[in-house]
């Protein structure tokens, strides 16, 4: 632990630090406020007070005075206790299939990475590709997009970080200097995020807001569906990502033989591939298998979850090994993101709001997708992306069933974008980890960063336009 | 400076003068007052901290040596009429207290040492040090003026156990003794100073005991030391750097010089008073080891710093490698501390921090040699001795090290 002593004058300290008292008992102040004002035409009492607790949860979750899980969890709490819904149907919000889904792929990314799995195949691409340069950045790109379509980003981008910062050192290359480094790290970085929105598997976000378009409209997203809606914005995103990486960090190196001996120590390290690495590989194909053909009929919390069971019956994994695998707090979030998000639409609230403050310029679905995609997509950039969907889904979906727009459509027009966060380290684990490295600034990725996020928005609204109606989708 | 003061007429009835008058001349007692003031304490002359503690008007505490030897010549004498106790210069006396020798010396820890060993009271603070070891004795380059410590053997010396110190300050606690925890530790060759030795002890006083800590050390190699002095709990500390004089310093203080250097002392001191709060950095220049202007330069050095210079006397010892050093008189001495008053003032440090210090003239007591009330400061320092004042100079100190230190994980 390191000891830092604050030397500013002691006034300022105190002043500073009683920001955060008086910001809670402001926001205590303000939920009491909302609360107390006259309900407006066309609102239930209970969907004002479902309002108030949105305006809160909003606030704590933009600031992060608060982990996102505890304001969940003060979600939860709350919604029964001010007679928004019931205890009962509260906390079986909870039980949502999204929440065990993502319990589950916690798990399986936990066992591919404790057994050694990922590590390898990781290795053995890069190795087997990266024998230029650019084919080395290419290979670090792909290898984290594909990556992230089968487990979370974050997890891919924290396998592979060590791997990269290696290559890096080994390469001599100058932290904060080399265009090469950098190109590696946002390599490593935007290839998880591009590939983190392909699948339900790149990470938790996407389960959240499928299971919150189910829990408000009983409308169902399946594995298959979504990956078929999202994989040219992938596809497309991937060839500009590459594009303009190189073009904006252009190589500065020739040679990159001594990153090959790097690989060649790692795999020795590793050494030859076991019965476990097999074994849950076979699990993990089984598993994507039936994601990808049963998971409407099985419905993909069960089969990740027998897939769990399986991994335990088989001896793969022990608990303690996956515990740490496990993030609760992202779950517990998520159970409180549902239920709040349920509140609103079953109180009447998110319809009000969509009816009230959005309704006048809601006259196209495309405009109300480019609209709340932008919005997404900005949000992203500052705040946690589960928190943006927590925040924007319940009035897109309440705004969809006002407007007669397929509440679907703005499921994905918030989902995939919450993703797609380029510029900042704070908006992404993958990001972060990329600046964490010392190789790249926060400048140097939101300067980079600034062009693939409008380019993101416009590939996504593209691919709505044109794509969407061409596989049956009505706008 | 204030004009030096002749001495035409006794100095009873100023405490200042009075007070650097018995600590450099000691005083006369018999036996039946030491008996009537139930003392028994050492009369080791050379040890400062021995003596007689008295009471003199306007609280001034003073540590008195009463040796036979050393005190045949004092003018002055401790009488015992009536249950008080008066020092008596000639036909005049002044009312003073003699303060008994504090009951929990007659104590020993569970593991049998005496308490009195450990831990030394002046005023209400607790002196302790936890290993009486200081490596410039093994390396032969120990200050000159240090008489040594006689438990000091090429690296065995005696460490008390946290517990052992717990105890002891458990003891003066109860006593209303340990207001202020001094921990001192001499020289050892680390780059944290000492405070990692003594980082247990603070720890465990801090834990137990609503007491406030000055820690004595030598300055730390790097500064990320003071601040983990700061951060585990001393509220107090202490970097002597002796002799303000450089060349003087090098000459009396070879080992400091040589291996901390004078550079570091003023930098480390520097450095504390921007994290330490106003009045609790000090540090020891010894009057009468260099020439009275070296001191007073070293005062408004220091002082500009906001550290409070602290100016014991040095008496010479048999065992200190300063054979042909001369006691100052208090005539000599006197203006010094009235510039040291002044300078304090003027920078506006602290003043309720270094008080009732029996063995050294504060800050605050100069201001008998300049005439001056010094209402507001004797008022916070009356305050601070409250129990009250204790509690709040308790609760800020906690306050304060709560909103100053940071603790970062580093996973």
């Amino acid at each position: 632990m390191k000891v830092q002593i604050d030397r500013r004058r002691i006034w300022l300290i105190i002043i500073l630090k009683s920001f955060r008292p008086v910001f809670f008992l402001a926001t205590g102040l303000f939920f009491f406020y909302i609360i107390n004002l006259p309900t407006p035409d066309g609102l239930t009492i209970q969907g004002q007070r479902a309002i108030a607790l949105f305006v809160v949860c909003l606030i704590l979750w933009v600031t992060g005075l608060l982990p996102l899980a505890i304001t969940s969890l003060l979600a939860i709490v709350t919604v029964p206790l001010l007679g928004i819904l019931d205890k009962k149907e509260t906390y079986a919000l909870f039980g949502n299939e999204a929440v065990f889904f993502i319990l589950g792929a916690f798990i399986l990314a936990g066992a591919a990475m404790h057994s050694g799995l990922s590590s390898r195949i990781a290795l053995a691409i890069m190795n087997r590709f990266g024998n230029t340069p650019a084919g080395l950045v290419f290979s670090i790109f792909i290898l984290a997009a594909v990556l992230s379509f089968f487990m979370s980003e974050h997890a891919v981008a924290a396998m592979l970080f060590p791997i990269v910062l290696e290559i890096a050192k080994g390469l001599n290359l100058k932290p904060g200097k080399s265009n090469y480094a950098k190109s590696l790290f946002l390599a490593l970085a935007w290839g998880c995020i591009i590939g983190g929105i392909a699948t339900f598997l790149g990470g938790a976000r996407v389960p959240l807001a499928v299971g919150m378009l189910k829990e408000a409209t009983g409308i169902n997203i399946d594995f298959f569906e979504y990956t078929v809606m999202v994989f040219p914005t992938v596809l497309i995103m991937l060839l500009i990502g590459y594009f303009w990486l190189t073009r904006f960090f252009p190589s500065d190196i020739e040679d990159i033989h001594l990153a090959k001996s790097v690989f060649e120590r790692k795999m020795k390290e590793i050494g030859k591939t076991g019965y476990m690495e097999y074994a849950v590989g076979f699990v993990m194909i089984i598993t994507i298998l039936f994601w990808l053909f049963f998971g409407k009929s099985l419905g993909i919390a069960n089969i990740a979850i027998v897939s769990v069971v399986a991994l335990f019956i088989l001896k793969l994994v022990r608990w303690k090994d996956i515990e740490e695998y496990v993030n609760w707090g992202i779950i517990l979030m998520y159970g409180g993101a549902i239920t709040l998000g349920a509140s609103m639409e079953k109180s009447g609230a998110a319809a009000w709001i969509a009816n009230t403050i959005i309704g006048d310029w809601a006259n196209s679905p495309l405009l109300v997708i480019a609209i709340f995609s932008l919005l997404t997509i900005l949000l992203t950039e500052g705040m946690s992306n589960a928190a943006v969907i927590a925040i924007l889904l319940p009035v897109g979906i309440g705004m969809a069933s006002q407007f007669n727009i397929e509440p679907k459509l703005i499921t994905y027009a918030i989902a995939v974008p919450a993703g797609l966060a380029f510029c900042f380290p704070m908006a992404t684990p993958a990001n972060a980890i990329a600046v964490s490295s010392g190789y790249i600034t926060t400048k140097d990725m939101a300067k980079a960063g600034i062009v693939m996020m409008i380019l993101a928005w416009v590939v996504f609204n593209m691919t709505a336009r044109f794509y969407w109606p061409m596989i049956g989708i009505k706008l | 400076m204030a004009i030096m003061k002749e001495k035409t007429k006794t100095y009873l009835h100023n405490p200042g003068y009075l007070k650097v008058e018995l600590m450099l001349k000691g005083i006369r007692v018999d036996g039946k007052a030491l008996k009537k003031a139930n003392l028994d304490k050492c009369r080791d002359v050379a040890n400062i901290t021995c003596g007689l503690d008295i009471i003199l008007p306007h609280n001034t505490w003073v540590t008195v040596p009463y040796a036979d030897d050393f005190v045949n010549d004092s003018p002055y004498e401790l009488i015992e009429s009536e249950g008080k106790f008066f020092v008596r210069e000639g036909a005049e006396s002044v009312n003073v207290s003699v303060v008994p020798t504090p009951k929990f010396y007659r104590l020993k820890t569970t593991t049998g040492i005496s308490l009195s060993k450990i831990g030394i009271v002046h005023g209400g603070h607790v002196a302790i040090t936890p290993a009486t070891q200081c490596d410039f004795f093994n390396k032969e380059i120990e200050c000159r003026y240090c008489a040594g410590n006689p438990d000091i053997k090429k690296g065995k010396a005696s460490v008390y156990t946290v517990e052992d110190v717990l105890e002891t300050v458990e003891a003066a606690y109860k006593e209303g003794k340990a207001e202020i925890v001094y921990l001192s530790i001499g020289f050892s060759e680390t780059a944290d100073g000492g405070i990692e030795f003594l980082k247990p002890y603070i720890k465990a006083i801090k834990k137990h005991f609503n007491t406030l800590i000055a820690v004595e050390a030598l300055p730390p190699k790097e500064n990320k030391w003071i601040d983990e002095t700061y951060a585990i709990g001393a509220d107090s500390v202490l970097y002597n750097l002796e002799i303000f004089d450089p060349k003087l310093f090098e000459d009396i203080c070879p080992g400091r010089a040589a291996i901390i250097g004078r550079k570091r002392h003023l930098d480390a001191l520097e450095y504390a008073a921007t994290v330490f709060p106003s009045g609790t950095v000090a540090s020891h220049l010894i009057v009468g080891l260099e020439p009275i202007e070296s001191t007073v330069t070293g005062i408004d050095f220091l002082t500009n710093m906001g550290v409070i210079p602290i100016l014991p006397v040095y008496r010479p010892s048999p065992r200190a490698k300063l054979p042909h050093y001369k006691m100052p008189s208090t005539e000599v001495i006197a203006p010094v501390y009235g510039y040291l008053y002044r300078a304090v003032t003027t920078n506006k440090i602290n003043t309720s921090w270094v008080r009732d210090i029996s063995v050294v003239t504060t800050p605050l007591e100069g201001r008998f040699f300049v005439d001056d009330n010094a209402r507001m400061q004797t008022f916070a320092q009356n305050f601070y001795k409250s129990r009250l004042g204790l509690k709040a100079a308790w609760s800020l100190a906690t306050l304060r090290r709560k909103l100053r230190v940071k603790l970062e994980h580093s996973d």
